[in-house]
């Protein structure tokens, strides 16, 4: 009998070490993976933001890098907009006196890091401005 | 030499073509092709800050970007 409790005691704490084994190991690999896909969203958006700087002008990227902003001219109306460095909601319609009339938002379809969005709606503002709006939502 | 610059969620893919190689010309037509009829939108660099959107392909071009459809957020 003292023979079985023991075996039985032996295993069970075999069960328990090889499931804390397996626990940590578990930790140990969604940490890693965690820490991957972090590394690959810091690159995309790296990516991402000196592409933009690229396509900008000299002027919206003194005001990008100051600011973590830069204006456009709209291709029709001849507007002044001003695209903030956020995923929504982040296009300010400016008067003459720069101050915010309306807000609009549009964006590519798919996931981009947010500096390919800010050149896409720069570009999309700056050559079909109209095409842009049409598409966009308006907020005040 | 001339580069196809397509937005993705890796930052961007980049394509390079020597644009006085015929068949890397015809390439990048064909991925120009390809990119705008998934609707992508093709864009390309004119100089400091100005770009111009283009529906067919300039051989010319020396940097041309694409990103995704656009829609209302």
């Amino acid at each position: 009998m003292p023979v079985d409790l023991l075996a039985s005691a032996a295993f069970t704490l075999l069960v328990v070490l090889c499931a804390l084994i397996g626990g940590l190991a578990l930790a140990e690999i969604l940490a890693r993976h965690r820490a991957r896909a972090a590394r690959r969203q810091r690159t995309a958006k790296q990516r991402a933001d000196i592409l933009l700087k690229q396509w900008l002008s000299p002027v919206q990227r003194m005001q990008y890098e100051r600011d973590g902003n830069f204006e456009v001219q709209g291709s029709h109306s001849g507007k002044r907009y001003r695209i903030r460095s956020e995923r929504q909601m982040n296009i300010d319609e400016l008067d003459d006196y720069g101050r915010r009339v309306a807000v609009w938002c549009f964006g590519p379809e798919r996931y981009l890091p947010t500096g390919d969005i800010l050149l896409a709606q720069k570009i999309a503002l700056e050559n079909d401005e109209q095409a842009a709006l049409a598409i966009a939502n308006r907020g005040r | 030499m001339a580069t196809q610059i397509v937005m993705d969620a890796t930052g961007d893919t980049r394509h390079h073509f020597n644009p006085a190689n015929a068949a890397a010309v015809a390439e990048a037509e064909r991925r120009f092709k390809a990119l705008t009829g998934a609707g992508f939108t093709a864009a390309v660099r004119r100089g400091e800050g100005r770009s111009e959107l283009v529906r067919e392909f300039d051989p010319t071009a020396e940097e041309t970007v694409f990103f995704p459809r656009l829609q209302g957020g």
